[in-house]
């Protein structure tokens, strides 16, 4: 566990049980990614893609195994603590967006903000300025369900760098997305991600994306591999 | 294709236990009041029906006068010179047994014509003991049952009290029910002969009343009585009669099913409610049958299908609890009745094919046609469609303004109705569903005011966080429209009822702490006063007038005479100038009533009977008496909540036409200085067995006991329909929480916390029970006074001022506050526990 970890997985052992069967996702999975590192994440749909990221995010619990992200062991921690964790450290983009639709695009982005701390005036027009740089400048009072797909995850993307957490997650953030939208999310992730030297983990199957990934890894066989071998 | 495509919707529904669980619990609740009043009432009427039959078997006509009965030389009369030959003679009346149970004694002529003997003798006509009743005096005959409640048997001896005092019977044989006659009947039932129930009762030379069978054809017979009919009796018919019982009944029954018919209105709600959360949630699933080439016809044979069940379980469920309940509400029920109306002898609950049909057919139809609506809008969905919540709730948005429109019209039709529709009850109970029902559509429109309201007032100061529980309730006014507007209608016929009843009590603690004007009160029971008993009552006023403590009486004797050709309750009053004042007037004659009350012959008359027979200062009522029919001018209408209205006359008045019948009641005024309670003491000593002295004060405290008694009815079918209400909003809220699983999810992966999660969920909940009480406090207004000016006057004719209670109000606006939280808690939590990942599977 170098002290440059951002994250750390050891031994991470998932199962579900359905129907009276266990059915193993994980066994003895083990992760090291350091901080600023762009990760992808391969695996054939249903090999643990997502419950992977999750684990990580600590919106599910593993079996058996640590998750230690920044130094902080997450799987130890309270429901409460894990919350407030990922309140400070994390920003989650879904594959289906989900922003809160009784809230304005605006309020979607201040929330994570006023989580942190009580807003104010700068908070605003943080938010203001990076719908600016979105494209989305006129659209702070709208509503999420009058925005198309592609609107959508470009403010699902803000939402989830706006309180400037160092970890982002992404599952599959333009898997919803036609080719040309996808290619607009992604320059806007380099640009606000990785050019800022925030760690990210994406699952993805997008060959752009593979290409300017730090490292790309595949769960197999209940474990990851490294995949470059076969990769690109 | 078929068989999977039902399976596809069921599977759903067993997915979701607690939706289903409660939507059969709002049809079950629904339809178990309904049936539970309908046949409690029936039960109750029937019981009555019943001894009247036991007796009159099938008798068509009744021959009967007042309380001092026909001279039973009549029946010589009628049978001898006029040769009608299918009459029978019966002497009835109340008496008491040492364990406190009261009887009805009757007497009859066992050896009447075969044609005309009432089931039970034809059954037991081979025996011998008929003779016996006959020819030996003081005999009678009980049940067996009865028998074997009170451990007598043959020739043991029972100790009935009547007015007159105690005397003995003799059991010469038992009487077994037969399928003709049953148990109920006879259970309460003591049977002599003539002579005997006349000795008894102290009605020497008098009979009660005479049942005749008279063929249709045969209408010479009936002009034949006519002709020999004294002028103070009345020939009824059978039908006449029973009609007579119903027709007063009439407004109370009434009520009670509209309370009915309310728990049903807000079960409605629930199982519409249920029925729209079954169709949205399955949107994405019919899309996909659609799609797949599923017609829209089978979409609806679908749902429609699946509602047929759910009724018939809920209906099935209902009608079992609703028999429960019945048990419960009978007793109740008969004993308003029996307070207000006439003697009920211990009715038993009969369920008949009838009262649970209409139980049946309601809660089926009623569920169908709450879940047609949701059944259309299945059939409108699109094939395949991404359904985009907020498109819907524009759409909704539009609904909330046509629905809001249509309530606006609802409600001044409503109070239209109400108030415009001259005496009868129904419509005014209408108009109060309509006036309901019209806010009840205005809800929606209300809540989003309110919610916008909140936001502009308390947003600034609450963030985003802050902000989003009143965002939540707008955002999604089709679901949370639903269940304001059930907790709002349950709400608000809650603090209507509440206002009425507090009114309706502070009225009649006024009127009987002015009426009740005496010290003490002697009461001389007996539910029919006897010729014979009079001399005894009056050697006993003498007796408290000579006594050393007491300056005045006053009395007072309750009987029935034959005014504008019906069967009347009259007091005969002889009153002093203290015992006057505490009359309330409504209306009076110009230049005062007292001095014409005795002088003239005059009556006054209690507001009900003025209200129920349309008299009004100044009219005469025409009166049978021996000596032809007399008219007395009426002089006053007069405040008084004891029954459904009687006449009153100065105790001259009555002697001059009637029979002295000694006293019912006689007030002692002590004089100053007398200790009462001595007093009481010392003339309480001096009184025998049926007869006994109270103070005013217990008597106030046993009236306000009856009053508080004959609301338990309404208040336990109230709470009924409040629970109703409580479980559709706790099932609305349910569903609620289960649509934005997902939504809720998002939070809790951005970082709210399962504490906050559950603040959200409860803040929204409060709202909605803010919101609902807030509506609810006007609308209970509304009621109360539709209630308390409509339908109270026009049921039972009594005016009341409107009180208001500002404890009652605070008391509504808890109810909905604290019934919306709690039913929001359980969603809460189960949300705050959900691991943040499985919400966000959730689709
Ligand atoms: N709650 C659950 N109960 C049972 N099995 C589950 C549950 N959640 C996930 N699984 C199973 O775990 C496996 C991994 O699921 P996961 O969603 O992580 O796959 P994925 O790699 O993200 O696939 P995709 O590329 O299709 O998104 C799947 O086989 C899935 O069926
Ligand atoms: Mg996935």
């Amino acid at each position: 566990m170098s002290k440059e970890a951002a994250i750390a997985i050891h031994q991470l052992g998932k199962s579900y049980e359905e129907s009276g069967r266990r059915h193993r996702i994980f066994s003895g999975l083990n992760l090291h990614v350091n901080r600023g590192e762009f990760l992808v994440l391969l695996g054939r749909s249903g090999s643990g893609k997502s419950t992977l990221l999750n684990l990580i995010s600590g919106i599910d619990l593993p079996d058996s195994g640590s998750v230690i992200v920044n130094g902080t062991e997450i799987t130890a921690l309270s429901e409460h603590n894990r919350t407030l964790f990922r309140r400070h450290n994390l920003g989650f983009i879904f594959q289906s967006y989900n922003l809160i639709p009784t809230l304005s695009v605006g309020e979607n982005l201040l929330l994570p903000l006023e989580l942190v701390k009580p807003l104010t005036r700068a908070d605003r027009d943080a938010v203001a300025a990076l719908l600016d740089k979105l494209g989305l400048a006129d659209r702070y009072d709208t509503y999420p369900d009058r925005l198309s797909g592609g609107e959508q995850q470009r403010v699902a993307i803000a939402r989830a760098l706006i309180h400037e957490p160092d970890l982002i997650l992404a599952d599959e953030p333009t898997g919803n997305l036609d080719l040309e939208t996808g290619r607009l999310v992604l320059e806007m992730l380099d640009t606000l991600v990785k050019k800022a030297g925030k760690t990210l983990i994406m699952a993805t199957h997008s060959r752009e994306v593979i290409g300017q990934a730090d490292r790309i890894v595949s769960i197999r066989d209940r474990s990851l591999v490294s995949a470059d071998a076969f990769g690109s | 294709m078929r068989s999977v495509l039902s399976r596809a919707s069921r599977n759903f529904l067993w997915r979701h236990p607690w939706q289903l669980a409660l939507a059969l619990l709002g049809i079950a609740l629904g339809v178990a009041v309904v049936i539970a009043i309908e046949l409690a009432m029936e039960s109750a009427l029937t019981a009555f029906d019943q001894t009247r039959k036991a007796f009159s078997g099938t008798a068509t006509h009744r021959i009967l006068a007042g309380n001092g009965g026909l001279d039973e030389k009549l029946y010589t009369r009628l049978r001898v010179e006029q040769g009608i030959q299918q009459l029978s003679p019966i002497v009835s009346g109340y008496v008491g047994l040492p364990n406190d149970d009261r009887f009805r004694l009757v007497g009859v002529d066992p050896f009447v014509e075969k044609s005309f003997r009432s089931a039970w003798q034809e059954e037991n006509s081979d025996t011998d003991y008929f003779a016996r009743l006959i020819t030996e005096p003081g005999t009678a005959l009980i049940s067996e049952q009865t028998a074997a409640r009170l451990n007598l048997k043959v020739d043991d001896e029972i100790m009935v009290t009547t007015g007159n005092g105690e005397q003995r019977l003799k059991i010469i044989a038992l009487l077994s029910p037969s399928h003709a006659i049953s148990e109920q009947a006879l259970s309460g039932l003591i049977v002599t002969d003539i002579a005997t129930a006349q000795e008894t009762l102290g009605l020497f030379g008098r009979l009660s009343s005479i049942d005749a069978l008279i063929d249709d054809e045969a209408s010479e017979t009936l002009a034949q009585i006519r002709r020999v009919l004294p002028s103070d009796a009345l020939l009824l018919s059978a039908g006449e009669q029973s009609e007579a019982m119903r027709e007063m009944t009439r407004a109370f029954s009434i009520n009670l099913k509209a309370l009915g018919l309310l728990s049903l209105m807000v079960g409605l709600f629930l199982i519409y409610n249920t029925m729209t959360f079954l169709v949205v949630q399955r949107r994405q699933l019919i899309g996909s049958l659609r799609a797949m080439g599923v017609t829209r016809r089978q979409v609806f044979q679908l749902i429609i299908g699946e509602a047929f069940w759910l009724a018939v379980a809920g209906t099935t469920i209902g009608v079992v609890l609703g028999m429960a309940l019945a048990q419960g509400l009978l007793h109740l029920i008969s004993g308003t009745i029996d307070a207000f109306y006439f003697r009920i002898d211990a009715a038993a609950l009969r369920v008949t094919p009838v009262q649970l049909g209409k139980g049946i057919l309601l809660g089926l139809g009623a569920t169908l046609l709450a879940v047609l609506p949701p059944a259309l809008e299945a059939t409108r969905l699109p094939p395949m469609t991404v359904l985009v919540r907020s498109r819907l709730e524009s759409g909704v948005r539009r609904l909330v303004r046509i629905t809001g429109l249509a309530g606006g019209l609802l409600i001044p039709a409503g109070l239209a109705l109400a108030l415009l529709s001259g005496k009868s009850v129904m419509p005014g109970l209408l108009g109060i569903f309509l006036l309901l029902f019209g806010f009840a559509l205005l809800t929606p429109v209300f809540t989003l005011l309110a919610m916008t309201l909140i936001e502009r007032v308390f947003g600034r100061f609450l963030g985003i966080l802050g902000r989003l529980p009143a965002r939540m309730v707008s955002a999604e006014i089709s679901r949370t429209g639903i269940a304001i507007a059930a907790l709002m209608m349950a709400v608000a016929a809650t603090i209507g009822m509440d206002l009425m009843i507090g009114s309706f009590r502070q009225t009649v603690q006024e009127w009987l702490q002015g009426t009740l004007r005496a010290d003490l009160y002697v009461s001389l029971p007996g539910e029919k006063k006897s010729i014979a008993g009079a001399a005894g009552d009056r050697q006993l006023k003498a007796r408290l007038a000579a006594h050393a403590g007491v300056q005045m009486l006053s009395s007072v004797l309750t009987t029935h005479i034959i005014a504008d050709e019906a069967l009347t309750k009259v007091s005969v009053f002889d009153l002093n100038a203290r015992a006057r004042r505490g009359f309330t007037f409504k209306q009076a004659a110009p230049g005062g009533v007292w001095d014409r009350f005795e002088r003239e012959q005059t009556v006054i008359v209690t507001e009900p009977y003025a209200y129920h027979h349309d008299v009004k200062v100044g009219q005469t009522i025409m009166m049978r008496t021996e000596q032809g029919k007399q008219p007395f001018e009426v002089l006053a209408v007069y405040a008084d909540y004891s029954d459904q209205g009687h006449l009153a006359m100065s105790r001259r008045n009555y002697q001059r036409y009637w029979p002295d019948l000694g006293y019912s009641g006689i007030g002692i005024y002590a004089k100053p200085g007398v200790d009462l309670k001595q007093l009481e003491d010392q003339l309480g000593q001096s009184l025998k067995a049926p007869r006994s002295i109270r103070s005013s004060q217990a008597i106030y405290q046993a009236s306000m006991d009856l009053f508080e008694q004959t609301f338990t009815v309404t208040e336990t079918l109230r709470w009924l329909s409040a629970i109703i209400a409580f479980v559709g909003v706790f099932s609305a809220l349910m569903a609620l929480q289960f649509e934005r699983t997902r939504q809720l999810g998002v939070l809790r992966a951005i970082g709210i916390t399962p504490i906050q999660l559950t603040a959200l969920i409860t803040g929204e909940t409060g709202l909605m029970g803010l919101a609902a009480g807030l509506f609810a406090v006007p609308v209970g207004y509304i009621v109360a006074y539709v209630l308390i000016f409509v339908i109270y006057l026009r049921s039972f004719g009594w005016t009341m001022a409107f009180h208001v209670n500002v404890a009652i109000i605070c008391q509504g606006l808890a109810l909905a506050f604290g019934a919306a939280l709690f039913a929001g808690v359980l969603p809460a939590l189960k949300m705050a526990r959900t691991r943040p990942v499985e919400a966000l599977r959730n689709e």
